[in-house]
């Protein structure tokens, strides 16, 4: 039952049709049609995907007190200090980036485990290395007065006015697990989380606070974030002289 | 609410004139006599052709016509829904299965023709951004085929009002039928469609120039530059005549055919809206029928636009863009502009992208997607940049690669970046500590 017979119609286009030369030709040099269905067309990246910037103004949030700040810096410029390689460690910024990591969730231990069961004492034997109960924003708050402290205890003086090889010392016999800073703070475990920390504000991409300039990067001759390497893979042993890339340039 | 297809937006305007030019002017523009071929008793719902050739005709026909760009969008084959907004307001394209209630079963075959030729539908007069511009092109067999087809649609209740997002006057239909005494040729084809297959194609079902040809301030086509280019919803439909600095000059009837029927030339990708119409009509038609279009389009004249001097590429701005193209782009377009073939466009002899830079920008800040075929199945990805590039860089590599590799363009306007930004709703670049 078709509802096509006109009398009106015009036999040439009867005959014509743009299917009829469809049927005709089947000279497909090419494949099938076909669609694909349910992948997004959309390729903008979703928000919890996209790197979450440092604070910007340049205050501190967490470290606000300012000796806590000296004690530290003195510390960290001793871990990596100035000089022709590069700036010291808080010259490139480590403090500010240190200060907006504690004020997120690294610095709440987010990713740390840090409920029961546990038996405290036996932590260490259990786990085979010692082991941390607070969260880095709480061991800072402990770690840096009991420097402090013992500091002026052994010296008489502020941390941050010891000359650079009394620091050094100081700092030698925490990464040794020789000084004691007290019930609340595993000495040797906080030199480790600020030699970490140093490194990481020394040679993160600079969105995150440190690594002003690059300097971290041009230092060690990394390129950044480049998405292609390919034109230099066969440069083996040149000096490529690689401008750094920040993942947000700012040029 | 993406809308390729907001054809009309500048239209409804005109309205009011409808009444002031009554006559002849009206009868040709109304008349539907032609389209009296077409039975009048039957409704799409009584009827269900059993026809196999016709349909398979007809679904062609549907291919072509692109019908379900606007038509198909989430509630089903053919139950429209598709939200197209205009400054006049939203318009939402209509339910065209059999159902009686809410789609077009109750119409006969000549209320079919008249909605799809004339722009009369069921309701009163179509908005125009529904292209029977171009449909009333369509000969009666491919009608009839198109008829045949769909009747075979599965009936979809979902109730549509196509025009209640429209403010007042433009929501008023009968306004249409003094846009289309201004602008509409009620006139079938004018000449052989045979003979002239690419023409036909080209100017009937594949209403190109619906894009591809510029607008006026009342939303219609600008006959005066014929496929010329025109901004359609945040992109630039290409000059698609033989102008070889910004069209099709260089190109060859197979090339456009590929480009079709592939979704790529090998030099450019289609993207947007065009990767849309590729992936959803033009990689249905047969080889004959691409090579058809592309016939057409390698004999149309070439547009008048004159070649742009390459800009230096010596200053620190372009220096600074070199180094930004190779560390963001050259990894997928290539450090000479060459990019992948059939994949990711080539810069290097494109000359789609010399002239508006509308769709460049659009892609830098939203991605892009080319479309997925059954030849070219990567459908390859580009990435939105507006997290990560300010106005200022995505204007400055984007005026980069338009000069460079033998290409010569304007430079891009970092206002105008910032102006498709708000447009688009794409984020801002991220903050930085150091800015």
């Amino acid at each position: 039952m078709t509802s096509r017979k006109s009398p009106g119609m015009n036999r040439r286009q009867a005959l014509f049709s743009i299917g009829t030369a469809a049927a005709a030709t089947g000279l497909a040099t090419t494949g099938r049609a076909a669609e694909l269905h349910g992948f997004p067309h959309e390729t903008a990246m979703s928000a919890d995907h996209l790197p979450v910037p440092a604070h910007r103004g340049g205050s501190f949030r967490i470290l606000t007190d300012e000796t806590d700040r000296a004690t530290l810096k003195a510390a960290f410029d001793r871990l990596i200090p100035a000089d022709d390689q590069g700036p010291s460690a808080s010259e490139a910024g480590c403090l500010e980036f240190l200060d907006d990591q504690l004020s997120r969730p690294y610095g709440e231990g987010a990713a740390l485990y840090l409920d029961g069961p546990m038996n405290r004492e036996r932590e260490a034997a259990i786990m085979g290395a010692a082991q941390v109960f607070a969260t880095p924003r709480d061991r800072y708050a402990a770690g840096l007065p009991a420097l402090e402290a013992y500091a002026q205890a052994t010296d008489g003086a502020a941390f941050a006015a010891l000359s650079p090889d009394r620091i050094d010392e100081i700092l030698t016999g925490l990464e040794a697990g020789e000084i004691d800073l007290g019930d609340d703070v595993d000495g040797q475990a906080f030199f480790e989380l600020m030699l970490q920390n140093a490194r990481e504000g020394y040679l993160a991409d600079p969105l995150y606070g440190g690594n002003r300039d690059m300097a971290g990067w041009k230092m060690i001759g990394f390129p950044g974030a480049r998405y292609d390497f390919r034109p230099y893979i066969d440069k083996r042993g040149e000096e490529l002289n690689l401008t750094p890339v920040s993942l947000i340039p700012n040029d | 609410m993406a809308s390729i297809k907001k054809i009309g937006a500048g239209v409804l305007g005109v309205a009011v004139i409808a009444a002031a030019g009554a006559g002849v002017w009206a009868y040709q523009t109304l008349n539907t006599s032609r389209s009296a071929v077409a039975d009048d008793t039957l409704t799409l719902a009584e009827f269900t052709s059993e026809d196999q050739d016709a349909i398979a005709r007809g679904e062609y026909v549907m291919r072509a016509g692109d019908c379900v760009a606007c038509h198909t969008r989430g509630a089903g084959a053919f139950a429209g829904g598709y939200e197209i907004a205009t400054p006049f307001g939203t318009l939402v394209s209509s339910n065209i299965t059999p159902d009686v209630e809410t789609g077009i079963g109750a119409m006969t075959e000549r209320d079919f023709f008249n909605a799809v030729r004339h722009g009369q539908g069921s309701e009163g007069m179509l908005y125009p951004a529904m292209p029977y511009t171009a449909y009333a092109k369509l000969t009666d067999q491919d009608m009839h085929d198109l008829w045949d087809y769909m009747s075979t649609v599965e009936p979809v209740s979902n109730p549509i009002d196509e025009n209640g997002g429209m403010r007042f006057p433009y929501n008023q239909r009968l306004a249409m039928a003094g846009w289309n005494m201004l602008f509409f040729d009620n006139a079938g084809f004018d000449g052989d469609p045979e003979a002239e297959r690419g023409r036909y194609l080209v100017d009937g079902a594949g209403h190109c120039s619906a894009c591809h040809s510029p607008r006026n301030e009342l939303g219609a086509e600008m006959a005066s530059a014929y496929l010329e280019g025109g901004v359609v919803d945040g992109w630039y439909a290409p000059d698609l005549t033989q102008n070889p600095h910004v069209g099709l000059g260089g190109s060859t009837a197979e090339e456009i055919a590929d480009y079709l029927r592939t979704g790529s030339d090998g030099t450019s990708v289609a993207a947007g809206p065009m990767a849309e119409a590729v992936e959803h009509s033009l990689q249905y038609l047969t080889q004959e029928d691409a090579l058809a279009v592309g016939s057409y389009l390698t004999s149309l004249d070439a547009s008048d636009v004159a070649p742009v001097a390459p800009l230096s590429l010596e200053t620190a701005e372009m220096q600074r863009a070199a180094d930004d193209y190779e560390v963001n782009c050259s990894a997928c377009h290539g450090l000479a502009g060459e990019g992948i073939t059939g994949m990711v466009p080539a810069f290097a002899g494109n000359t789609a992208m010399l002239s508006n830079p509308t769709g460049m920008i659009h892609a830098m800040l939203k991605g892009a997607r080319a479309p997925h075929t059954g030849v070219l199945q990567t459908a390859a990805g580009m990435p939105s940049f507006a997290w990560k590039m300010s106005d200022a860089q995505v204007a400055e590599i984007l005026t980069y690669v338009r000069n460079n590799w033998g290409n010569g363009a304007a430079a891009v306007d970092p206002a105008a970046v910032a102006q498709m930004r708000e447009d688009l709703g794409a984020r801002e670049k991220i903050g930085t500590p150091t800015n």
